[in-house]
C-alpha cells in the first residue's frame, strides 16, 4: 500500500499545509514533525512561488516571506530529506507548475522519486494540461493529485477517472483561505465522484474550525486545512511549534469523533 | 482537448505521413469502399505506426470473427460499426474481447435520430455522420447539448469548418478522410494545414498557449470559448459590434501617410496607423467592445479588468458604461499613484478601481487579483482581459477584436499606394495591438512584422521588460509562453517607462511566430522612446503613447536605410496625452499643475 494509501486507510484523515521557508528552512522541517507528533496524516508542502494566484492573502503573504531570503525548489527539497530522515509521512509538494517546468520535468520528478515526495499538487495544472507531467511523474511513482472544483459538474468523471493518490475536492468558489460557513452542496459532489472512484477523497478551502473539520468528516476521507495553520506560523513566527501542535491534535481529533 | 481521426489510410506511405504529423487515431477501412484495404496490408501499416496512435478498424455488418481477429492480432484496437449492428451485437464484441476491444457506434444522422437513446448504450463512442462516409456535413444542430456519450464528429469536415465545428459543438474527436486527398490519396499539405488549425482551435501556437488554470475556471473558459466561436458566427451580433466600432469607436482609423517624417528620414515612406484616434484614445476599445457585447449576450451582469497605465481599465469602464454592465478594476498600487488621473477617469465612467497591494504592486499582480476575484464570481462576471494574453481562449478572442486594425490597414494601403507595404511595425507588451496589426499580413510572406518590445536601461541591465529578448519559456498566467524570470523559476520583476509593457512576459502566438520565424521582436530602450515621442510631436503634430513610441523609435532607425520605394505602417496604438508629465519628469521638466 503507498504512503498516500496509507493516510486514509483507518478514519478522515488530517490534512495539513505550510509553505516552506517561511519563517526558515529549519522551521520548516521543525514545524512538519510537529504536525505529524500531532496527528497530521499527510503534509503538504507548498513550494514558494512570486505569483501565487489561486491562494487568498494568508498564504500569499507566507511566500512572500518565504522568497524574501531567497527559498528555492533545493531549499524544499532539502527540507523533504531532513523530514524523511524522522517520518514516512506521505509527503506532497503544492506548487505551481513554472517553478517545476523551469526545474525540468524530468530532474524534478527524480528528485521527487528520490526522497520520498508522495504526490504534486498544481493548482495550474488542470485535467487538459495534465500530459505536461502526468507519464514522468507515474514513471517515479509521484501521484499527481487532481482538484474537482465546485463548477466541475460534467468534468468529473473523467477527472475523478484518470485520478490518482486521492481527490482534492475544492469546497468553495475563490481563493484558498479561512471561511465561515462552506456553502458549496459537498455531499452531492462527492456522491457524483464516489460513482467514479473509490480513491479517498479530502476537502479542502476555508476549512479552520474544528467543528467545520467533524462536518466534513462524515462525508469525505480527509480534511485539508492551509491558511489556518499558515496564520499560526505567521503569528508565532520562530515559536510556533506549541501552537501548531495544539491546533492540529484539536482538528485530527475533530475529523476522528 | 479534441483528438483526431484520420481515416481511409491505405498505402504505406499513409503511415509516414501521420506518424509524422501525429493524429490521436487512423482508420482502416475493411468494407467495401474506394479506401477498403487488405488484413495483409493493414497488419503491415499497423507495424510501422508510431506507438502513440491508436488504430481503428471500419466495418459494416462484418463476421464477429473478423473484428476479433484483427483485434487479437493488433492490427486494430477500435472497431468503428458503419452498419445496422444491434446493441447484442456489440455487447458479444466486448464480451468475447474481454471488453478490451473499444466500440465506436456509427450513426447516419437525420431529424428523426434521438440520440440520448444512445447514452445508455455500451458502445464507448458515437460517431455522427451524414451517410457511411458520404464526406458531406450534416445539420450540426441536430447534435444534442445534453448528449452525454462523446462522439466523433465526421463528414465534410476541413480546415474551414473546424474551428466552428470545435468550438460549438465540443466532439471528442473529428474524423476526417476524404477532404485531406488529392486524387484519392492522402496528401501532406492538406494534412499539416488540418492538423495546423485544429492545434490552434486548442489555443495551441506550436508549444505556446493553452489553459493552465484552476479547475474551477475551466468549465466557464470553456463555456466563453463555445459562446464566442457561436456569437462570431452570428450576424447579428458581428453586426452590433461593427456598429459599435464605427458609430461609437469612430472606425475606420485612419492610414495617415507622415510626409516630413518620410522627407526628413530620406527612405520609406511611413504610414501611421491612427489607432490613437479612436474612442478612448487607443486601440484597446477595440478589443473592449467585442468582449464586454459578448459578456453581456452572456447574461453576465459584471465585467472586471486588470490595467496597468489605466488605458484597458478606462476603455473597459467605458464599454460597461455604454452597456450598462458593473465594472471593477485591478491596478496595481504603484500605477494607481503614477496614473492618478485615469482612476480618476475610470470612477467618472462608474467603475471601482482595486488598488492591488501584493507583490510588484504592478500589472502582473493586477491580473493575479482579477484572477482571484472571478475564481471567486465565475456564475455572474466576465473576465475582461486587455492583451493577447491569458489561458485560452483569450489570446484567440483578444487578437480575432483586435485583426481589425491590420483589416484595415491593409486595404487602405492598397487603395493609397496599390502594393504591401515593406514592413509593418507595432510595439510588443502582452501584444495586443502589435497581433492586431500583424494578423492579416501574416499570409503576405514577403511583409516583414517587426514587434518592439521594452529595453527599458538596456537589456543587459535588470531594468527591461523585453520578454522575447531576455526571457525564457515557462508557464504563467494561464499560458506556456516567454516570460522574464529568475532561476527557479519565479516571475522577475520587470521595468519600463511605458506602463503599458511593464509586463514580464508576452502573448503566446507572438513566441510563436518568433519562433518560426514570421515577425522579429527588437528591444528599443527608453532613451530611444522618449526620443521618438518627442520627434513625432514636433514633426508631425501627433503626440504618441510612450508605448506606441517604441514602434516609432525603431522606424527612425530603419527608413533611412532603405529605398523610396519601401512602405512603412507603424501602428501608433494610442496617444501620448496620459505620459506627458512623466516625459516631463524623464526630462527633468518640472511641472507646476
Amino acid at each position: 500500500m503507498s504512503r498516500i494509501a496509507n493516510a486514509f486507510k483507518d478514519d478522515c484523515a488530517f490534512i495539513g499545509f505550510l509553505t516552506a521557508g517561511d519563517p526558515t528552512i529549519e522551521k520548516t522541517v521543525e514545524y512538519i514533525l510537529a504536525m505529524v507528533e500531532a496527528g497530521c496524516d499527510l503534509v503538504e508542502i507548498g513550494i514558494p512561488f512570486s505569483d501565487p494566484m489561486a491562494e487568498g492573502v494568508v498564504i500569499q503573504d507566507a511566500n512572500v516571506r518565504a522568497l524574501k531570503h531567497n527559498t528555492t525548489t533545493d531549499d524544499v527539497f532539502e527540507i523533504v530529506r531532513e523530514v524523511r530522515k524522522k517520518t514516512d509521512v506521505p509527503l506532497v509538494f503544492l506548487t505551481y507548475i513554472n517553478p517545476v517546468f523551469f526545474y525540468g520535468y524530468e530532474e524534478f520528478f527524480k528528485k521527487c522519486g528520490e526522497l520520498g515526495v508522495d504526490g504534486i499538487i498544481s493548482p495550474d495544472l488542470p485535467y487538459e494540461e495534465k500530459g505536461e507531467i502526468a507519464d514522468i511523474a507515474a514513471k517515479n511513482d509521484v501521484d499527481v493529485i487532481s482538484l474537482i472544483a465546485p463548477t466541475s459538474k460534467e468534468r468529473i468523471q473523467k477527472i475523478a477517472r484518470d485520478a490518482t493518490g486521492f481527490i482534492y475536492v475544492v469546497s468553495s468558489l475563490g481563493v484558498t483561505g479561512m471561511r465561515s460557513e462552506i456553502k458549496t452542496d459537498l455531499g452531492a459532489i462527492i456522491s457524483d465522484i464516489r460513482d467514479v472512484t473509490d480513491l479517498p477523497l479530502a476537502v479542502g478551502f476555508g476549512i479552520n474550525t474544528p467543528e467545520q473539520a467533524s462536518e466534513i468528516s462524515k462525508i469525505a476521507d480527509g480534511v485539508i486545512v492551509g491558511s489556518a495553520i499558515v496564520k499560526i506560523i505567521e503569528e508565532h513566527g520562530e515559536n510556533a511549534t506549541e501552537a501548531l501542535k495544539d491546533y492540529v491534535s484539536s482538528m485530527k481529533n475533530a475529523c476522528i469523533d | 482537448m479534441v483528438k483526431v481521426k484520420i481515416c481511409g489510410l491505405k498505402r504505406l506511405e499513409d503511415i509516414e505521413l501521420v506518424n509524422k504529423y501525429k493524429p490521436d487515431y487512423i482508420g482502416f477501412v475493411f468494407a467495401d469502399s474506394p479506401r477498403k484495404v487488405s488484413h495483409e496490408l493493414a497488419s503491415q501499416m499497423k507495424e510501422n505506426l508510431d506507438s502513440s496512435i491508436q488504430s481503428v478498424g471500419v466495418f459494416v455488418d462484418a463476421d464477429l470473427n473478423e473484428i476479433l481477429k484483427l483485434f487479437d492480432e493488433n492490427v486494430i484496437d477500435i472497431a468503428q460499426l458503419h452498419g445496422s449492428e444491434s446493441e447484442d451485437y456489440i455487447r458479444k464484441l466486448k464480451q468475447k474481447s474481454k471488453y478490451q476491444l473499444k466500440i465506436i457506434n456509427a450513426i447516419e444522422m437525420s431529424d428523426e435520430k434521438d440520440l440520448l437513446e444512445y447514452d445508455s448504450s455500451i458502445a464507448d463512442y458515437l460517431l455522427l455522420d451524414s451517410g457511411k462516409g458520404s464526406g458531406k456535413t450534416f445539420d450540426w444542430r441536430l447534435i444534442r447539448k445534453d448528449l452525454k456519450k462523446e462522439f466523433f464528429l465526421a463528414g465534410g469536415l476541413n480546415s474551414k469548418n473546424i474551428p466552428q465545428a470545435i468550438g460549438e459543438f465540443n466532439p471528442y474527436a473529428v474524423d476526417l478522410s476524404s477532404s485531406l486527398e488529392i486524387n484519392g490519396y492522402k496528401d501532406e499539405n492538406k494534412i499539416k494545414e488540418v492538423m495546423e488549425e485544429i492545434n490552434l482551435t486548442k489555443g495551441r501556437y506550436g508549444e505556446y498557449g493553452g489553459q493552465y488554470i484552476s479547475e474551477t475556471l475551466m468549465n466557464e473558459l470553456l463555456y466563453l470559448e463555445e459562446q464566442y466561436n457561436h456569437y462570431m458566427n452570428d450576424p447579428e451580433f458581428t453586426e452590433e459590434l461593427n456598429t459599435l466600432l464605427r458609430e461609437y469607436a469612430g472606425r475606420p482609423s485612419l492610414l495617415y501617410y507622415a510626409e516630413r517624417m518620410t522627407e526628413d528620414l530620406g527612405g520609406a515612406k511611413i504610414y501611421l496607423k491612427r489607432e490613437d484616434l479612436n474612442h478612448t484614445g487607443a486601440h484597446k476599445i477595440n478589443n473592449v467592445l467585442g468582449q464586454v457585447l459578448l459578456a453581456k449576450k452572456m447574461g453576465k451582469t459584471r465585467v472586471i479588468a486588470e490595467t496597468g497605465a489605466g488605458q484597458h481599465g478606462v476603455a473597459t469602464a467605458t464599454a460597461a458604461a455604454l452597456l450598462d454592465m458593473e465594472c471593477e478594476v485591478y491596478m496595481g498600487e504603484v500605477d494607481t499613484e503614477r496614473q492618478a488621473l485615469n482612476v480618476y477617469r475610470m470612477e467618472l465612467l462608474g467603475a471601482k478601481v482595486h488598488p492591488v497591494k501584493s507583490g510588484t504592486k504592478t500589472l502582473k499582480d493586477a491580473v493575479n487579483d482579477a484572477f482571484r476575484d472571478w475564481i471567486a464570481r465565475v456564475h455572474d462576471t466576465n473576465y475582461v482581459i486587455g492583451s493577447t494574453m491569458g489561458p485560452h481562449p483569450f489570446p484567440m478572442m483578444v487578437r480575432d477584436f483586435q485583426a481589425v486594425i491590420s483589416q484595415e490597414a491593409r486595404q487602405q494601403i492598397l487603395e493609397k499606394e496599390g502594393k504591401l507595404p515593406t514592413a509593418v511595425l507595432a510595439c510588443v507588451g502582452g501584444g495586443s495591438n502589435a497581433m492586431g496589426a500583424f494578423y492579416n499580413f501574416i499570409e503576405d510572406e514577403d511583409v516583414k512584422l517587426i514587434g518592439c518590445e521594452a529595453g527599458g536601461k538596456g537589456i543587459d541591465t535588470p531594468y527591461n521588460a523585453a520578454a522575447l529578448t531576455n526571457g525564457k519559456i515557462g508557464i504563467f498566467h494561464g499560458m506556456k509562453s516567454i516570460f522574464n524570470q529568475s532561476n527557479y523559476g519565479q516571475i522577475a520583476p520587470v521595468y519600463s517607462i511605458s506602463a503599458g509593457l511593464d509586463y514580464p512576459g508576452v502573448g503566446p502566438e507572438h513566441a510563436y511566430l518568433r519562433d518560426s520565424g514570421r515577425a522579429e521582436y527588437v528591444p528599443i530602450t527608453d532613451e530611444e522612446a522618449v526620443g521618438a515621442f518627442e520627434y513625432l510631436s514636433r514633426m508631425e503634430g501627433i503626440i504618441p503613447a510612450i508605448e506606441s513610441s517604441h514602434a516609432v523609435a525603431h522606424a527612425m532607425k530603419i527608413a533611412p536605410e532603405m529605398d523610396k520605394d519601401d512602405i512603412l505602417i507603424v501602428c501608433l496604438s494610442g496617444r501620448g496625452d496620459k505620459d506627458v508629465k512623466s516625459i516631463a519628469e524623464y526630462r527633468g521638466v518640472e511641472l507646476n499643475e
